[in-house]
């Protein structure tokens, strides 16, 4: 082959050209880290924020997950979030069925385990009537999996014992607010925080527990810094860390502070008094109980005035006063709140309370005015509120005790009528006590672990000894699964299909993309198996996740709850819709009661409280009820329990995660000062016991905590903090109180 | 107001005195104005006074040597102000990208290294450039990429960062900071972040604003 100078030099030209422009360049990107075959939308497992997530799969695995862009969380995740994608591939997931043999759980065949759960349960009704069986869910089942557990419950058995573990973790909220509004859950949403001017934050580590909100809020700070931050908590969390007024108040006085800062707001006159005159009623006790007035609340209020209270609550009467004042100034203000507030005997009239404070100053339904209370699992909202799965309640804002609810019930399950018991059921607590007495002879225990997570948790564990329980998780064993009868091992968040729903009333669906692990299913396979055999098949007509969904929306129709709008084909297409939303062109609702916005709200004028038969919110009469636990020379400290970032709840999932076991959980935070009187220095044991019990942990002196008070993380895989816990109950809510318990720390002499 | 309120809303100032991209453009510049105006005055004036040998000599200098320095000159003064934020921004679809780091009421990342003034100068290229020997062989032929898709119309919507972040330019300045060091999480991530497997953004934000907050960057017209 001959070739011309000129003809070469052409070639190479080309060459060269096609070589940068083609691979060299056009071609060229940046390798992924992780190859990933398919993104798909979904939510995270964790906490109540409920993130939205981008999936990777590829070889029918999860390899990556991400913050989704399009979410209301803008692409962020805290580390549990990111953790999604181990945690379905830990060691201790649940494989196969086990039953109870010779004191031993063996492993065993689907269909008997299911008939040996049946028979149980059958014996237990024989024995005890409908009563004598239980169901204790959570608030990480589906939507579709807590209805249907509901209504198999209720309208099939026939008992009211139906409960779970958002009893322990917001059930002061929805009776605050089903008391306050009559209806439950928050009126704003996520969106608030960038219109907001205050933040009050009480009793709640939001920085830690809630990261990917508290990053919003952050943001609202970092790009408007006159943006002011109170933070109410006994602890410096790093929560606190932004506040620009942190008030180290005393556990559980947080009615007295709130009622002084309503004091000073009606004091000074910085209340919204048009509001008060055509939105508000002021009541003592319950929502039918006679109107009070204005005045009767102020003379109510003159026993907290901010020096009354300031040495109760361990503050400055400055401190109440410059909160107020802040409150009543600023042009909009978002609290949040969430355990804190919740987990004590007083937590419904503290919820009231925060609630009032918006309520007397005009700060609800504006953009960046809102009472937020944040939930703690990702669907206790959705699952547990709204399908109304707690033993006083039935779908959508019903209520077990009212008889024209059950009918309507009765007449939307297809039951004859007076089949739903007019009894309300019993509560967490009373049902394991119950359990313990021989009252519950029969559980269903799905997705939680009580036997860890319930307060005083030795007593109760000794129920779940006593009763023939059924125990369903997707993670084996735990403290709960050892005391089982039958263990069914479930599926988890990408292994099954359902919605969740998280604080800000956005409802997300969560696509099944990979297969479960050995022989486990999904929860509603589950509970539909186990219906089927107690003979409630004709029940639960709606067996596939969207088949329930779309019955559980025409339940929703009409009700303070409208969610016909939220069909399965949107959820697919959007990330997520906030309810109330009755039509499928509907773009869901930002500010509940605001008429305009909320498509409920049929009257004109700044606001309608719909839900409320006068249409006005009520502000409650509250009293600072006394401790339960007075501090004695037995028991001279107070301890209070929480979360960190790292884990979630008992740890079940994040202490399996290899990356997540380094992550120390089992320390006490101590008051140096306190240490130092104790001779205790830090990494020391110690052993932390109150009425109830004892727990051991190492020292951990830090300024984070008020002299007086100890801190200990309800994480511990080893050390059982809520043997020491207080089972005490609000009386209203039966929430009981986690952050308040009288001990006494005392040094472990070595070799004890 | 406060004194952190007050530097959160300042923005650097521009650079003072000589950079590298302006002197060697002043060198180019130079070179070609001795070259020209000598090869004027050689051929046109002097020609006639100078000897064979000086004259060639010149001419090598004004036609080749001069020429070579203004070369250098360019091509140093193309490399080095490519680095500017500037040179970015003059192609349009880089305009919301510039805009919002320049924004004092945006919350990104860029934005906020921008107000704290953690990256005083050529804030695109200190993030957007690997670090190690081929760090800036990449930066450039990535900026190439860009160009050749810009010019040709040929980009896709909306903008993404293609393959993963390198988190080794983050760490470049945080890993040894105590407010890094200090955090348990980023301890239990260590293997993952070095390897790129996880993306710092992810929890801290992400560094441009969000694809459904941008406006497309094509104008579309439609018929």
């Amino acid at each position: 082959m001959s070739m011309t100078r000129r003809e070469l030099l052409q070639y190479m030209s080309v060459a060269a050209t096609a070589g940068l422009s083609g691979p060299g360049c056009i071609g060229w990107t940046r390798e992924e880290a992780i190859a990933v075959d398919s993104w798909h939308k979904s939510v995270c497992r964790f906490c109540g924020s409920g993130c939205e997530t981008r999936v990777g799969l590829r070889d029918g695995k999860v390899v990556k997950v991400e913050g989704l862009q399009e979410g209301w969380n803008r692409g962020r995740l805290c580390i549990k979030g990111l953790m999604n994608r181990e945690l379905l591939y830990v060691s201790d997931r649940a494989l196969y069925p086990m039953v109870r043999k010779n004191g031993q759980l063996v492993r065993t065949t689907w269909d008997e385990a299911l008939d040996a759960a049946a028979a149980g349960f059958r014996e237990a009704l024989a024995q005890g009537g409908p009563d004598a069986v239980a169901y204790y869910g959570s608030g990480q089942l589906f939507t579709q999996e807590s209805y249907t557990a509901n209504k198999l419950f209720k309208g099939g058995i026939g008992t009211n014992n139906v409960d779970g573990n958002p009893r322990l973790c917001m059930a002061s909220a929805a009776f605050g607010y089903k008391s306050v509004f009559g209806a439950d859950e928050p009126s704003g949403c996520y969106d608030d925080i960038e219109h907001a001017t205050l933040f009050f934050v009480i009793g709640a580590n939001m920085a830690e527990c809630h990261p990917v909100v508290w990053e919003r809020v952050r943001d609202r700070i970092r790009t408007h810094p006159q943006t002011q931050v109170i933070v109410v908590d006994p602890r410096r969390t790093p929560t606190a860390r932004d506040a620009t007024l942190h008030l180290r108040i005393r556990p559980g006085t947080d009615v007295a502070l709130l009622n002084a800062m309503a004091y000073e707001l009606l004091r000074t006159k910085l209340v919204d008094t048009a509001f008060i005159e055509n939105f508000v009623s002021f009541r003592k006790g319950t929502a039918d109980s006679p109107p009070l007035t204005l005045e009767d609340f102020q003379r109510f209020l003159e026993d907290y005035a901010p020096e009354k209270v300031a040495g109760l609550c361990g503050l400055s009467s400055a401190e109440i006063r410059e909160a107020a004042r802040l409150f009543g100034i600023s042009r909009a203000v978002t609290s949040f709140w969430t355990m804190g507030l919740n987990q004590q005997t007083h937590g419904v009239a503290a919820n009231r309370m925060m609630m009032a404070l918006h309520l007397l100053t005009g700060q609800i339904g504006r953009p960046g005015a809102s009472p937020f209370s944040m939930t703690g699992q990702p669907n206790a909202g959705g699952g547990v509120r709204d399908t109304g799965a707690l033993a006083h309640a039935l779908p959508a804002g019903r209520l077990v005790s009212k008889e024209k609810d059950r009918h309507e019930m009765e007449r939307l399950w297809d039951l004859p009528e007076g089949r739903i018991s007019p009894h309300p059921g019993l509560s967490a607590v009373p049902l394991f006590e119950a359990m313990r007495e021989g009252k519950v002879r029969a559980a269903l225990v799905m997705a939680t672990n009580p036997a860890r997570s319930l307060p005083n948790a030795d007593r109760y564990r000794v129920g779940m000894e006593k009763a023939f329980l059924v125990v369903c998780d997707s993670i084996f064993p735990t403290d709960t699964a050892q005391l089982a009868d039958v263990f069914l091992p479930a599926a988890m968040w990408a292994e099954k299909e359902g919605v969740f729903s998280q604080s800000e009333r956005r409802y997300h669906l969560v696509e099944k993309l990979v297969e479960p692990p050995g022989e486990a299913r999904s929860d509603l396979e589950i509970l539909v198996a186990f219906g089927e055999r107690l003979g409630h098949g004709e029940l639960l007509k709606a067996r596939t996740p969207e088949a329930v969904w779309d019955e559980w929306r025409r339940i929703s129709a009409g009700s303070t709850y409208d969610f016909t709008g939220i069909t399965y084909a949107r959820l697919r297409k959007l990330p997520g819709l906030v309810w109330p939303c009755p039509s499928e062109e509907h773009p869901g609702t930002c500010h509940r009661y605001v008429p305009g916005e909320d498509p409920l709200a049929k009257k004109e004028g700044r606001i309608d409280f719909y839900a409320r038969p006068d249409g006005r919110a009520i502000v409650y009469l509250s009293e600072q009820g006394p401790f339960r636990e007075d501090l004695t020379s037995d028991y001279p400290m107070i301890l209070t329990t929480g979360r960190r970032l790292e884990h979630w709840h008992t740890a079940t999932l994040t202490g399996r995660i290899p990356q997540l076991q380094g992550i120390p959980t089992d320390y006490l935070e101590i008051h140096p000062g306190d240490a130092a009187v104790m001779g205790v220095k830090e990494g020391e044991w110690v052993q932390v016991t109150s009425a109830r019990g004892s727990v051991r942990l190492y020292a951990k002196p830090s300024m984070r905590v008020r002299p007086g008070v100890v801190f200990a993380l309800m994480h511990s895989t080893e050390h059982l903090v809520n043997a020491a816990t207080s089972d005490f109950v609000d009386p209203i809510s039966a929430q009981p109180e986690y952050k308040m318990a009288a001990v006494r720390v005392e040094r472990v002499k070595e070799g004890t | 107001m406060r004194a952190w309120t007050v530097l959160a809303m300042a923005a650097p100032e521009p650079p003072h005195g000589a950079t590298l991209g302006g002197t060697l453009e002043v060198l180019a510049l130079f070179a070609m104005g001795v070259a020209l105006v000598g090869l004027v005055l050689v051929e046109f004036v002097l020609k006639s006074r100078m000897a064979r040998s000086t004259y060639r000599w010149t001419l090598l200098l004004g036609l080749f040597i001069l020429p070579g320095v203004a070369l250098l000159g360019t091509t140093g003064h193309m490399f080095e102000s490519m680095k500017e934020v500037e040179s970015c921004q003059s192609c349009h679809v880089m305009e919301p990208f510039v805009v919002d780091m320049h924004d004092p009421r945006s919350a990104t990342l860029a934005a906020r290294h921008y107000r704290s003034g953690a990256i005083p100068t050529k804030q695109c290229y200190a993030c957007h450039t690997g670090y190690g020997i081929f760090g800036t062989v990449e930066a450039k032929r990535d900026g190439f990429r860009h160009w050749l898709l810009y010019v040709t119309d040929t980009w896709k919507e909306p903008l993404t960062y293609k393959g993963t972040y390198p988190n080794a330019n983050c760490l470049a300045c945080h890993a040894t900071s105590p407010t890094f060091t200090v955090v348990e999480s980023h301890g239990a991530l260590r293997q993952q972040l070095a390897n790129d497997e996880m993306n710092c953004f992810t929890c801290h934000g992400l560094p441009h604003p969000a694809r459904p907050t941008r406006a497309p960057t094509r104008v579309t017209i439609n018929p």
